[in-house]
């Protein structure tokens, strides 16, 4: 049985932003997109954006988190604390089981690499041995029906079927932790019906959920909690139905600010 | 605003699970990197070879257009230098065509080092162990030299066999020498580069005018006096250059090279790892 436990304390992650121009600048300070940004001297030698600030909470076996929130709230910067990939400037992140990210439809090193090339690569960037990678091959070309394309570089697959390439990987990692990004494709229109089968699949193989989307039929149909995040913050984390209501609130009470600024 | 779940701070359970060392922190330290990393022999190998195989993919020869394109010019610039230096062409042209193969190696690894992190988009998309790309890195920029090595080696053993002797294995401990300072050249100016942009376009003009001032087309003996300590006894390039060249030359190197590479190698690796402890986690925002 595995056993697996997130634990965030205080966690917050400041962004440094490098180069910019002043113009930039202003517009990002304008922007109503969220997201502080901090001037720590008056010659705006260093300025950061606050992604996220003072998150606590827990997640154990079973729990599938969605992350809500409007585009900077701050989902997909949690999610790349959580996978280790930024390490929060204040607080803590604990994990007990194996963590797997899918972020970016880019998923070895290259996309001039065949497909062949990049479930070797990427199977042993997630720690497994070339032979172990490969004595799964035979499962990721059934499970991604991607048949002849495997032989071809990465770059010249459709979103659609990179998506079912990177789920078929993921399978094959077995991961305790899985973090999915929107980003991935899940939940917007090109989101194929197969791709999201093995979503589903995937889902379920894995101890802790946590997924990034504006679906919400997709949310609802894998998620049994959600987290609702402003600004980098965690405004409330509850059941689906609730906090998707509430989101939509929010979302309403916003969008004719934003579309008049 | 902030919402922390009321169970966090005080749950046994959590309390327990830590003190088990169940729960880990997500940090991962300098020196985890550098031997978890030196450890995935079999990734760093592979991600150097697939780099390789994608630089020469849809070409016919492959890896061997380097050796073709150092052929050329051992050919064009040796004519010049026999006349400038007046050299005998049977000692100047090894000495040309060697020198060449260690300076393309050293400057590829010192640019490409540079530009390790900036290219690296896929830093953003998965925790790995950044110290693998300059292992990759260091092998890969090996291979290529074992290519033009061959090469030199079958042309050597046809016209001048008199050069290859016994002395000839001293290459292997200059090569060894060779990649253990090009993975920290590569993590530190990575680092570098990655954080300040302009310092890549340094390293390429400083890398343009070495190979004028370094002995690599005329002999280091026609320099004497302050020139020679600044340009030839003291200048690091030179040094590895030497250990590599003067073997496939049948010669052995002076202990001095390799009491300067025993500095460089010391002074570089105690800078480079105290630069990424501090600055690793940083990396990732760099990028």
């Amino acid at each position: 049985m595995t056993m697996a436990t997130i634990l965030t304390e205080n966690v917050g992650l400041d962004f440094p932003i490098y180069g910019m121009q002043r113009s930039l600048r202003r517009a990002l300070f304008q922007s109503a997109t969220g997201g502080f940004i901090n001037k720590k001297d008056l010659q705006h030698r260093h300025v950061t954006v606050t992604a996220l600030t003072g998150l606590s909470f827990q997640l154990s076996d079973g729990d599938r988190l969605a992350l809500v929130g409007h585009n900077g709230a701050g989902k997909s910067s949690l999610l790349k604390v959580l996978a280790g990939i930024y390490y929060p400037t204040s607080g803590q992140v604990w994990v007990d089981g194996k963590i797997t990210s899918l972020f970016e439809l880019t998923l070895g090193i290259d996309s001039e690499d065949t497909g062949y090339e990049t479930i070797v690569t990427a199977g042993m960037l997630h720690g497994m041995t070339q032979s172990e990678i490969e004595s799964k091959i035979p499962e990721i070309e059934q499970f991604s029906e991607l048949g002849e394309y495997l032989s071809l570089p990465v770059r010249t697959y459709s979103m659609g079927m990179t998506t079912r390439l990177g789920f078929s990987l993921a399978t094959v990692f077995e991961p305790e932790i899985l973090l999915l990004d929107e980003g991935i494709g899940a939940g917007d229109a090109r989101f194929t019906d197969r791709a999201s089968a093995r979503l589903h699949e995937l889902a379920k193989k894995s101890a802790i959920l946590v997924l990034a989307s504006h679906s919400d039929d997709l949310i609802r149909s894998i998620c049994n909690k959600a987290a609702l995040m402003n600004s980098g913050r965690l405004v409330k984390i509850g059941p689906v139905d609730e906090i998707l209501s509430e989101y939509h609130i929010e979302k309403a009470r916003s969008e004719p600010r934003a579309t008049a600024g | 605003m902030t919402v922390s779940s009321p169970s966090v701070n005080g749950d046994p359970k959590i309390a327990d699970a830590k003190s088990r060392g169940h729960l880990r922190l997500l940090v991962i330290t300098a020196s985890e990197d550098l031997l978890d990393g030196l450890r995935r022999y079999d990734l760093w190998g592979r991600v150097g070879f697939l780099d390789i195989k994608r630089r020469y993919r849809r070409t016919t020869i492959g890896p061997f257009w380097a050796t073709i394109s150092l052929a050329i010019f051992t050919a064009v610039m040796s004519s010049i230098g026999v006349g400038l230096w007046k050299q005998e062409p049977a000692e100047y042209m090894p000495f040309l065509a060697s020198g060449m193969m260690v300076w393309l190696m050293l400057s590829t690894m010192i640019t490409e080092g540079g530009n390790m992190f900036i290219s690296s988009q896929h830093l953003n998309r998965m925790r790995m162990d950044y110290s693998i790309l300059a292992y990759a890195l260091a092998w890969r920029n090996l291979v290529s030299f074992f290519h033009n090595l061959a090469v030199y080696l079958v042309i050597v053993a046809i016209f001048l066999p008199k050069l290859i002797t016994p002395t000839i294995l001293l290459v292997i401990p200059g090569l060894v020498l060779v990649a253990v300072n090009a993975v920290w050249v590569a993590l530190l100016l990575g680092m570098i580069c990655v954080r300040f942009r302009d310092v890549q376009q340094l390293i390429a003009t400083v890398l343009q005018i070495s190979l004028f001032v370094t002995p690599v087309f005329w002999p280091p003996h026609l320099l004497t006096g302050l020139t020679r300590l600044v340009f030839v006894d003291l200048n690091p390039l030179f040094a590895f250059i030497n250990v590599v060249r003067e073997p496939l030359l049948g010669k052995t190197p002076s202990l001095w090279s390799y009491l300067v590479i025993l500095v460089v190698t010391l002074v570089g690796w105690i800078a480079t790892f105290k630069v990424f402890s501090r600055y690793r986690k940083r990396i990732a925002f760099w990028v």
